[in-house]
């Protein structure tokens, strides 16, 4: 070993001992395995309900339809009772990875009926709490716990060395300034990591245990991808805290802008950036939507049958065969301008919330874990081309005779229910979460090279 | 000595960094999430009467359609207002309520909204905790501490000093925090939002709540304050609790809940009732069935088979509602009960206790939406099938009516909304925790004090 690196290393290890010594990283190694595991067991049984859930669901899907009629048939008229109760639309099966990595899939979780308009039901297994307060998966643990432990770790290197006056003299020493800095960075990042990674596999093998998650090797690849972006996501809040150091003289004084930054980062900024997305692309919300689709009905029912506005249903014969496929155009044009708000509102909020660090963690994680924003876009757009096959055979059944056209709706149904909404895969989550790990990076980077520039003219008196 | 002890710890505040960064923070967040939500208001508004006018004219006697009514102070704290159906479809035959359905929300499921409460409940109790964290340990540090107790005045009087200290430029911040936000809110949703006695006076009630939240933090800061020896220990302890207590209970609390006390999942729910009810659907036709075949071999008149039909749908709809109504009833409170263990859990945590107090207070919280389904009942008892079927037995199909559900006439849901002391009344058990919490933080804050050891 060369001369330099020896020192190098020594200063790391230096560093090293002085957080365990004075119990930073065994209460980071600590807190962070139990809140974890916590997590891990909460999120697991909340999986294993909402999987429990979903196989009850397919099972409703063979149950019998109830269809029947009974007609009073009297010698001076008669009426008519009849009664349907049809099937219970299908639900999608959760995603395994979604135990650590929630994501959006609590929004995919509900029964989706495709039929002309594409019916979106109640959330399935989410406390109604869950508006209010996060989700505390893994990622929302790993998101405020790696971040604050990184600057507990590192926020007084630079000052608590100035306080003990041990700074002067190791300057004193043949070593650059940078190299100094780089040393320490490297040290904390070490004792922060160490204990993230014992924390975090203890965590993956206790959900292997316990509940068999992950299941395959693709996840155990997820599990590692995952911690790989936290492990960037802490030594930028590792350079964060060297940084506050250089700016500061005082160990109290670091302490207080380190947790103002931190909240800042953490908890303002991705929430901002969500609100901003939401002023750039308004949407409507689904009922809106569904009292626009009744108005633009009731219009073309007018238009087509002018002498009986109160009329409920279409008219049959040839006015409908004009009305319905403006009406199926409109429908069609509206839920894709809903859709594509939709989509381009989550776009705009990853954009947005990827330039924060806190942002670029909670998306990357959950573009990672195949519970993110391209995954639920894809999901908005399977719902939509399995819209597209029925509205396709409504409207060729017009043209058909009655049994033929209902054989063939009664198909495209068919199709539509037998299609499977396939995860993305591995490479796709990658390439989308390319933009939350770019932005980490940058940022470690910057806030490095910052505090290097900061301490080469760092007052050490 | 007492007002010294004040003005040099309001002096110190008001002019340190902290407090003026967190305000500039404030005066950007503050406008822009007051702004998103009132516009998300008003647009509900708007949409409300539409939507209404629509149902009214989709209703028939076998089903119709509730909207649930805007809780006036929804900008203000949205609670589990959006997360929960607002729609329900009623049948005449079943208890069943159907959610024809519900929004797509994901980006909320990533990050919760920011709304008034979040302001409060998270980043202020933050600033709270970086005013109070040192107000003994680091006097204790600088040496003031010796010099003060030197004086003539006892140590309580100290800590009360320095207590209100942290407390009155706290309210400040949030009288002012909450004026901008009201104001923003009224100006931007376009009328909207009614600027009543009644509001503005759970707004105050708000605030005071806020104010509460506030001192517990302060009460804990100080506490902790005056039981360690360095300031930046205390931080560290104190920024541990807020954590653990802000941001991590409250969100751990209901998946706790739902794991110590399990309910049968929504779908098997659902299918058990479903079962059922095609049971007593199919049993129903058979009766039906030989009713029709019994009069028609009797050769009886339609008028008189009509009348034998009515009845036999009355008996059945009794015995349906009966019958799934008691499934239906026993599922609800299976969740009420988990709800209220989770509630429970999460009540240790003052952010949550908070939450819930706003809940009442601001009509978004699950007490009012449970009460929401219990008049949605009563209507649907009282008015919708009684209407429904006495319009049903005025009909005459067989001569072919033109519109045969013209007549349903229904008086429109009426939203009643408690009178702001039976909100408060509601509200008494999470308040009772909050203030309990605060003399508790406050008596331990002033025992560790007396020993303090000021060298």
């Amino acid at each position: 070993m060369e001369p330099g690196e020896a020192r190098a290393w020594l200063v790391a290890k230096k560093e090293i001992i002085a957080n365990v010594r004075n119990f930073r990283a065994p209460i980071a190694l600590v807190t962070m395995t139990l809140l974890l595991l916590l997590s891990a067991n909460a999120l697991a049984f909340n999986y294993r309900n909402r999987l429990n859930n979903w196989s009850i669901n397919q099972d409703r899907q063979r149950d019998t339809a109830v269809v029947g009629g009974v007609r009073y048939d009297l010698f001076d008229g008669s009426f008519f009772y009849g009664v349907a109760f049809g099937h219970a639309p299908p639900i999608h099966p959760p995603r395994p990875f979604s135990a650590l990595v929630k994501g959006m899939d609590g929004d995919v979780d509900r029964t989706v009926s495709i039929g002309q308009r594409i019916v979106f039901g109640a959330r399935q297994g989410e406390p109604a709490t869950s508006g209010i307060f996060d989700i505390p998966d893994t990622s929302f643990i790993l998101k405020l716990l790696v971040s604050l432990f990184a600057l507990m770790l590192s926020l007084d290197t630079v000052t608590r060395e100035k306080e003990s006056g041990t700074l002067k003299a190791m300057l004193s020493q043949p070593i650059r300034r940078r190299e100094l800095i780089l040393c320490k960075s490297l040290g904390a990042s070490i004792s922060l990591l160490a204990s993230f990674a014992i924390a975090y596999f203890v965590e993956i093998i206790y959900l292997y245990l316990a509940y068999g998650l992950p299941g395959d090797r693709e996840d155990l690849v997820r599990a590692i991808l995952v911690f790989g972006l936290a492990s960037i996501y802490g030594i930028v809040f590792v350079h964060i805290g060297l940084f506050i150091s250089t700016i500061t003289a005082q160990t109290k004084i670091a302490v207080t802008t380190a947790l103002l930054t931190w909240a800042t980062i953490v908890l303002i900024l991705p929430n901002v950036a969500v609100l901003m997305a939401k002023l750039l692309t308004p949407t409507p919300s689904y009922n809106q939507l569904n009292a626009r689709l009744y108005e633009a009905r009731n219009r073309i029912l007018q238009e087509s049958s002018g002498d009986n506005p109160t009329t409920r249903s279409l008219p049959e014969g040839p006015g409908s065969r004009q009305a319905l496929p403006r009406l199926f155009e409109i429908e069609r044009r509206t839920m894709d301008n809903y859709l594509a708000g939709k989509r381009e509102q989550n776009r705009q909020a990853r954009l947005f919330a990827a330039l924060s660090p806190a942002g670029a963690l909670t998306f990357g994680l959950s573009d990672l874990a195949g519970t993110g924003v391209d995954a639920y876009n894809s999901y908005l757009e399977f719902s939509r081309s399995g819209r597209d096959i029925m509205i396709d055979a409504l409207e060729r059944r017009l043209d058909l005779p009655p049994q033929a056209g209902d054989k063939l709706v009664q198909e495209a149904s068919e199709k539509v229910a037998n299609r499977q909404w396939r995860t993305e895969s591995l490479g796709a989550c990658l390439r989308s979460s390319v933009i939350s790990i770019t932005s980490l990076l940058a940022w470690a980077v910057f806030f490095g090279l910052a505090a290097c520039w900061r301490f080469k003219r760092y007052d050490v008196r | 000595m007492f007002l010294t002890i004040l003005r040099r710890e309001l002096q110190e505040t008001f002019t340190g960094s902290t407090f003026l960064s967190t305000l500039v923070v404030l005066t950007i967040l503050v406008p822009l999430s007051a702004y998103i939500q009132a516009r998300h208001y008003q647009r509900m508004v708007e949409d409300y009467a539409l939507r209404q006018s629509i149902h009214q004219t989709q209703n028939s006697s076998q089903t119709i359609a509730l909207i649930r009514p805007l809780p006036p102070l929804l900008p203000f704290f949205n609670g589990a207002y959006d997360s929960l159906s607002d729609e329900f479809r009623l049948r005449n035959d079943s208890a069943t309520a159907n959610t024809p359905s519900g929004d797509l929300m994901p980006l909320d499921a990533l990050f919760p909204k920011i709304d008034l409460s979040f302001i409060v409940g998270v980043l202020m109790t933050l600033l709270t905790i970086l005013l109070a964290h040192g107000i003994i340990a680091g006097d204790r540090e600088q040496g003031g501490l010796k010099l003060i107790l030197a004086g003539p005045i006892q140590r309580r009087a100290v800590l009360a000093a320095k207590l209100t200290g942290v407390i009155l430029p706290m309210a400040v911040i949030l009288i002012y925090v909450v004026s901008l936000y009201a104001t923003v809110v009224a100006v931007s949703s376009g009328g909207t939002v009614d600027v009543s006695a009644a509001n503005l006076g759970a707004l105050a009630s708000f605030t005071l709540v806020a104010l509460i939240v506030l001192m517990v933090i302060a009460s804990l800061g100080v506490a902790i304050s005056a039981s360690v020896r360095r300031s930046s220990v205390s931080l560290f302890v104190c920024a541990s609790i807020w954590i653990a207590a802000i941001l991590i209970w409250p969100s751990l609390g209901p998946y706790i809940a739902s794991s110590l006390k399990t309910v049968s999942t929504l779908e098997a729910a659902q299918r058990e009732i479903a079962l059922k009810e095609k049971e007593l659907i199919l049993e129903e036709l058979v009766e039906h069935r030989r009713t029709a075949a019994d009069l028609k071999a009797q050769k009886i008149g339609v008028e008189y088979a009509w009348q034998r039909y009515l009845e036999l749908r009355r008996r059945w709809i009794e015995r349906r509602n009966g019958e799934i109504g008691r499934l239906v009833s026993e599922r609800k409170q299976q969740v009420r009960d988990q709800q209220a263990l989770a509630r429970r859990i999460s009540l240790f945590s003052p952010y949550a206790a908070f939450t819930e107090v706003l809940g009442s207070l601001c009509g978004t919280g699950l007490e009012s939406y449970d009460e929401f389904h219990a008049m949605v009942e009563r209507y649907r008892q009282q008015e919708f099938i009684p209407k429904g079927f006495d319009l049903l037995s005025r009909q005459r199909p067989w001569l072919k009516a033109v519109n045969p559900d013209a007549g349903l006439q229904l008086r429109p849901l009426q939203a009643h909304s408690p009178a702001l002391s039976r909100r408060l009344a509601a509200a008494a058990w999470p308040l009772s925790i909050l203030i309990a919490e605060m003399i508790v933080l406050m008596i331990v804050g002033a025992l560790g004090f007396e020993r303090y050891d000021v060298r």
